[in-house]
């Protein structure tokens, strides 16, 4: 609770505190809402051909028929793609999918991380020796091949969903290796020293002392997580892996390389996934930006001057 | 001689234990995967040609035991360690009878020249450009760094495919595909087309690894002008330039370092996505081809090449880590 | 100091291009003449370089580098179906039994260091092949000692085989559509101690070209005409003293999207395919580009190969049930998924038979085959019903000449291909619930079992006709109100999945016969002794179902045939009645004939087959090809 809680009034000041943040919010507010978007699709997520092929944006076409059998024309407003199918609700499929992956991975990830970083940062000896060493172990292996190879041995048999849980699972050494330093200059701080001497229970002292330091540094590191994961849907989705079927920002990407958007001029196809992909990725950085900014003791320091007085 | 027994030999040991585990668990994943490289193999030399199915029996035998993979896993484990410890990295199986380490041998040095060019100027412009962004906040910094912090999440293939279709269809001015004339070595005619063939995927990558590279050298040095000993240094009334290079820059560096060290040790697995759009004959292509075939030899022979790589950089990071920074002392 | 750095690196920066400028070379890694060079797609990359050694087991794809160099008894040509002349000018000679073939051979040919090729090359060809089980390429040796008991010479151009029992297929070894067991130069391989590890780099060869250089990366290969071009079996063949450009470059320049570009650089004169879109910009971008035919269609639509919908037999209780499979095709729209989804580009086909001059002449338009096909009756709930529809191609024809299309053959079954079935989603109705499937209010069907009624379809999107036949055969079984799953794949994938029987239904691509009309060699390893359940792969036993089909009537049919001489007519009709019995029982729905956007540009060099002149096939990367390529002639030249 405490930690929800705590993560609301950070979200509150930082608003307050850093122009970054507070574009990087709005940003990716707007992202969420077009993700939002897909459930008021008129389109089902996996068909094609609802609409007429490769359709230029603004253009008006036919989508359907109505009781009585008249055609019915709407404007479009992204264009549609060589499969038929509306750029602008895809896209809404795309980010909503893409976020699903990768707030799957991020989630899994970085749960993994913060459990292994916090045990072996406060238990340390022999469990955090080998521990580190399993840990060392898997980050030396080169994740993209790996990714590629696992991918193409679970095959069809990679959902959505379960793109990101393996997502998940290859992200988590390098973060809890992050977290374990941290928690372990945390131990070294005086405040908990003063604390452990006054008599106050290790398992308080984790909650009340050190998780509001540890939680806006997870934020930041949430951050980088998304970035990641959706980097590598993208690139999997690029080289022909995972659910080409289901829209992502990957596979539209892919759809729009397969049917030779760029040779053939139909950038529609292709730059709204870019933009997507951009946007998001902006928004978090610029996040990101803001929090790095007001984790740094000397402004928290002013900050907390400031609203003082 | 406590040097010695408390601080490097625990980290070398570490290291020997990463490389082992890190290298059964590549031998281990391949096989996993439901694509038999002999039943691979076996069906490109089937595709259009009808056989009788004895002989298509005869022939898998004859893949299986070419290929080494007759026997148990064990076996093979036992046969891999001993192959690799005479530095033997077993046929490949896409190429069969060529052996990996030739293969590898003559894709390593255009992945390295690549990475290792693009990687190091990345690294020195992106710091440079990215400190000035910090000390000198204005229109021009800011309208830099916003062109830099768009284009980093550009996926990869998009800013490549974006320079190729630019600059070999609109103007058909750079080459295709890695065209590479002469005897490979210092003499002009390669080195002029080595440079025109290569340039194409080296921007891509140089852009790429620029802007993430500004955008943590500014964060950092944002971070450290605001700490107290520059702040003491501007009250105490240093000129500006001496203030940049003996604190901004120089405490900055340490990070940049380290994070250089593991980027070097990447390189190994190649930048399998451009290489991959510029045709270039890099490790990248190799690996990508090795996993859609099947060919774990290819695959194992350069992941535990990148494994060596990125476990040698980190333990050289960690030794050299006292040297640089003197505030961790070995311990 | 760091200003000057700065600077440094801004210098550098610029001079890397403007180095360039002064020297700019062009895009192609080769320095001959254009007017010399024949520039063409090696479709991939060599992962073997500088190995040319044809004899030996090795897995890479590499006919059309084996074409140029090589030289085998006869060739396959897929346009004609015709049997083309290579070493030897004659068909092979058998006794009455079948257990003993005589081969004649063209006596004027030489090899490229002046030797006359001779029987004794093709004896020592054949018994160092058998005794050899290293050159097994192919499964040349293990066949050859399967089937051959002694090879002897009789004169200089005469060999007789003696064969260990009755085989009226031997020549095949020796008949290549796509490989076949190449000449040795017996002067040269005799001097030599392993002819496993031996390269071949600068032997002499039998064929038109030898290897002059070629990347260490694979991705292309120059091959230089031979001094003596009158004495190789193409040009003897095509009668000319020189024939062929002097050099030909095999380059590999990526996706679609790059040959394109190529193309219009003028540093591609030929590629064997790319998509359709591709294509378009490539005639946009490219004027003297032209595919086969210079209008609508474009595409080449005769290689020998075919689009359908398999089933996988050992998965669901449902794909045994023939009334099913009916159902399922009848509910297709076969005029909607050739035009709409495939471009009206590829000839219609009703069974796994490409609809090539040769083979629809045998098995389609064939007066026994048409009368079976028009008043073929399937029984739908106890009633006959007569599923084939004639009039698809005029159908075709109509929409062609609504888009403006002008008829690119002399009818529209020429141009469009077979009849196909009717689309009749009633009659599928019908069928499904005969067999207790229920449709619900939506229209959507369940099983007898009370589930919904769907299944995944297994495609790959790097087969564009493959995956746009699933694409079309997934939106129309939905709109059937089949709950499908289309599951593009990446192509290792897919054919991994297909490998162990992983699939429901899916959509690959085969012919059941070869370009001549011989069924036996493709069927052979159909015959049910070779089954091996789902789960396992499919040629565990040497077999070749992926399907997992097991049908005895079939089975006899292969064993009749196999004592039958090809071009005996009687083989004709056991492989008529093979067809007949298959599409009886819908085994596969078939859809459309192979077509390829196989691709040349009238920059440098004319000649090459097209609709206009299409004595030989134009797919030069078959063992056939060497008679394109042998063909081109310099532009003003």
């Amino acid at each position: 609770m405490a930690g929800i809680k705590g993560l609301f009034t950070t979200i509150r000041d930082l608003m307050k505190f850093s122009t970054a943040f507070r574009w990087g919010f709005i940003v990716l507010i707007l992202v969420v809402i077009l993700a939002g978007l897909s459930w008021f699709s008129p389109y089902e997520e996996d068909h094609r051909r609802d609409t007429p092929l490769s359709k230029p944006p603004l253009t008006e076409i036919s989508i359907g028929r109505d009781a009585d059998g008249e055609r019915i024309y709407s404007r479009t407003l992204l264009g549609t793609t060589s499969q038929g199918q509306d750029v602008f609700w895809q896209l809404t499929y795309a980010i909503r999918n893409t976020f699903i992956i990768a707030g799957t991975a991020v989630l899994i990830g970085r749960s993994i991380a913060v459990v292994l970083g916090m045990l072996t940062g406060y238990m340390g000896g022999v469990f955090d020796r080998i521990l580190s060493t399993i840990i060392d172990s898997l980050i030396v292996l080169p994740r993209l091949p790996l990714l590629i190879l696992i991918a193409s041995i679970l095959r069809s048999d990679l959902t959505t969903l379960g793109l990101g849980v393996m997502l998940g699972i290859m992200d988590w050494a390098h973060p809890s290796k992050r977290y374990r330093a941290q928690v372990l200059s945390l131990r070294e701080r005086e405040f908990t020293h003063t604390a452990v001497f006054s008599g106050m229970n290790p398992v308080k002292v984790v909650v009340r002392e050190h998780l509001p330091f540890l939680v806006p540094f997870l934020l930041a590191d949430v951050v980088s997580g998304f970035l990641w994961a959706i980097g590598m849907e993208v690139t999997l989705a690029y080289l022909g892996l995972g659910q080409l079927s289901v829209p992502s920002i990957g596979s539209m990407l892919y759809w729009g390389n397969y049917y030779s958007a760029l040779l053939v001029n139909q950038t529609w196809v292709i730059i709204p996934a870019v933009l997507a992909a951009t946007f998001t990725v902006v928004g978090f950085y610029m996040l990101s930006l803001g929090i790095t900014h007001y984790l740094d003791p000397r402004t928290r320091l002013t900050r907390l001057g400031v609203s003082e007085k | 001689m406590t040097l010695l027994q408390q601080f490097i030999l625990p980290r070398l040991l570490q290291w020997f234990i990463v490389l082992i585990v890190g290298i059964t668990l590549i031998f281990l994943i391949p096989r996993m995967s439901p694509v038999n490289p002999v039943q691979d193999a076996l069906g490109r030399i089937l595709q259009n040609q009808a056989l009788a199915p004895e002989d298509v029996v005869q022939m898998r035998d004859q893949l299986t035991a070419n290929y080494g993979l007759d026997g148990s896993l064990f076996d093979q484990y036992i046969r891999f360690w001993t192959n690799l410890l005479d530095g033997d990295l077993g046929p490949s199986y896409g190429a069969y009878p060529t052996r990996v380490n030739d293969m590898i041998g003559r894709a390593l040095p255009y992945t390295v020249a690549l990475l290792t060019f693009t990687t190091a100027l990345g690294w020195i412009i992106g710091i440079i450009v990215g400190t000035l962004a910090a000390y000198y906040p204005g229109r021009v910094t800011n309208f830099v760094s916003g062109v830099l912090v768009v284009i980093y999440p550009v996926p990869y293939f998009i800013i490549a495919f974006i320079f190729l279709m630019a600059l070999t269809y609109y103007i058909p001015y750079f080459p295709l595909i890695g065209v590479f004339r002469g005897e490979p070595g210092f003499n002009s005619e390669f080195i002029t087309s080595y440079l025109h063939s290569t340039f194409l995927p080296a921007v891509t990558l140089l852009v790429s690894g620029l802007s993430f590279r500004f955008i943590m050298a500014r964060a950092l040095g944002t971070a450290e002008l605001s700490s107290d000993h520059v702040q003491y240094a501007t009250m105490a009334g240093l000129p500006d330039r001496r203030l940049m290079y003996s604190y901004v820059a120089r405490n900055t560096m340490l990070p940049q370092i380290t994070d250089l060290g593991l980027s070097m040790g990447t390189i190994f697995s190649g930048a399998l996505i451009t290489e991959a759009v510029f045709s270039y004959p890099g490790l990248g292509t190799l690996l990508l081809q090795g996993i859609y075939q099947a060919d774990y030899n290819v695959v194992m022979g350069i992941t535990i090449l990148s494994i060596i790589a990125i476990a040698t950089a980190s333990l050289i990071v960690d030794l050299c880590y006292p040297l640089l920074d003197p505030r961790v002392r070995y311990r | 100091m760091l200003r000057k750095s700065i600077f440094v690196v801004i210098a550098l920066l610029l001079l890397v291009p403007a180095l360039n400028v002064t020297a700019q070379p062009s895009g192609l890694p080769v320095d001959v003449p254009r007017e010399e060079l024949f520039v063409m797609d090696q479709i991939f990359r060599h992962p073997v370089v500088d190995n040319f050694n044809g004899w030996v087991n090795v897995p890479q794809v590499q006919p059309h580098r084996h074409a140029m160099i090589f030289e085998t008894l006869w060739y396959l040509d897929q346009e004609t179906g015709d049997i083309m002349p290579g070493a030897s000018g004659e068909p092979p000679v058998y006794n009455d039994e079948y257990t003993q073939m005589t081969v004649t051979l063209v006596d004027s040919l030489k090899w490229s260091d002046g030797e006359d090729f001779n029987a004794d090359d093709l004896v020592y060809t054949v018994e160092t092949m058998k005794a050899n089980s290293g050159l097994n390429a192919s499964g040349w040796n293990s066949q050859l000692n399967q089937f051959l008991d002694t090879v002897e010479k009789v004169d200089d151009y005469t060999v007789t085989f003696n064969l260990l029992s009755p085989n009226p297929r031997f020549h095949k070894l020796f008949q290549a559509r796509w490989n076949g067991i190449y000449m040795m130069p017996e002067h040269a391989f005799s001097q030599i101690d392993d002819l496993v590890a031996y390269t071949y780099e600068d032997g002499p060869v039998l064929g038109l070209y030898s290897p002059e250089d070629m990347d260490p990366n694979g991705y292309w290969t120059l091959f230089k005409r031979r001094e003596d071009p009158g004495n190789s079996a193409v040009c003897q063949y095509l009668m000319r003293e020189e024939c062929g450009p002097p050099y030909i470059l095999t380059i590999l320049y990526g996706d679609s999207t790059k040959k394109a570009i190529a193309m219009s650089r003028g540093e591609l004169d030929a590629f064997f395919n790319v998509d359709f879109e591709a294509f378009n910009s490539v005639l946009e971008t490219t004027p003297t580009a032209q595919s086969w035919f210079p209008d609508f269609p474009w595409a080449y639509p005769n290689e020998t190969s075919s689009r359908f919908i398999r089933f996988n037999f050992d998965t669901q209780p449902w794909t045994n049930n023939k009334d099913v499979r009916w159902a399922l095709a009848l509910a297709l729209d076969i005029v909607t998924l050739q035009t709409e989804y495939i471009g009206g580009v590829a000839k219609v086909v009703y069974m796994a038979i490409p609809y090539t001059p040769k083979l629809s002449e045998l098995y389609y338009n064939d007066e026994r085959m048409q009368t079976w096909v028009e008043n073929l009756e399937i029984d739908v709930a106890g009633e006959p019903y007569k599923p084939y529809d004639a009039t698809v191609a005029d159908r075709i024809a109509e929409w062609a000449d609504e888009q403006g299309y002008a008829m690119p053959g002399p009818d529209a079954a020429a141009s469009y291909g077979s009849g196909w079935w009717k689309f009749d989603p009633d009659t599928a109705a019908t069928l499904l619930e005969h067999n207790g499937y229920t449709r619900d209010d939506n229209g959507d069907w369940w099983t007898p079992e009370g589930e919904r009624f769907g299944f995944t379809l297994q495609a790959t999107p790097d087969e564009p006709d493959s995956f746009r036949t699933a694409n079309a055969a997934a939106d129309m079984w939905s709109d059937f109100g089949i709950d499908v799953e289309l599951q593009g794949l990446e192509r290792s994938v897919w054919s991994a999945n297909f490998n162990i029987g992983q699939f429901e239904v899916d959509s690959p691509w085969t012919s059941l016969v070869l370009p001549d009309g011989d069924g036996w060699p493709n069927l052979r390893g159909r015959h049910s002794r070779y089954y091996v359940p789902a789960g396992e792969h499919y040629n565990s036993l040497g077999g070749g179902v992926p399907e997992r089909l097991q049908d005895p009537v079939l089975d006899e049919l292969i064993d009749a045939m196999e004592s039958v001489h090809p071009e005996d007519p009687q083989n004709v009709t056991l492989m008529q009645e093979f067809l007949q019995h298959w599409v009886e029982n819908m085994y596969y729905i078939s859809t459309v004939s192979f077509k390829k956007f196989v691709t040349w540009n009238e920059l440098y060099w004319t000649g090459f087959p097209s609709s206009e002149n299409p004595a030989y096939m134009p797919l030069y990367w078959f063992q056939g090809g060497r008679f394109s390529l042998a063909g081109l002639e310099p532009v003003g030249g």
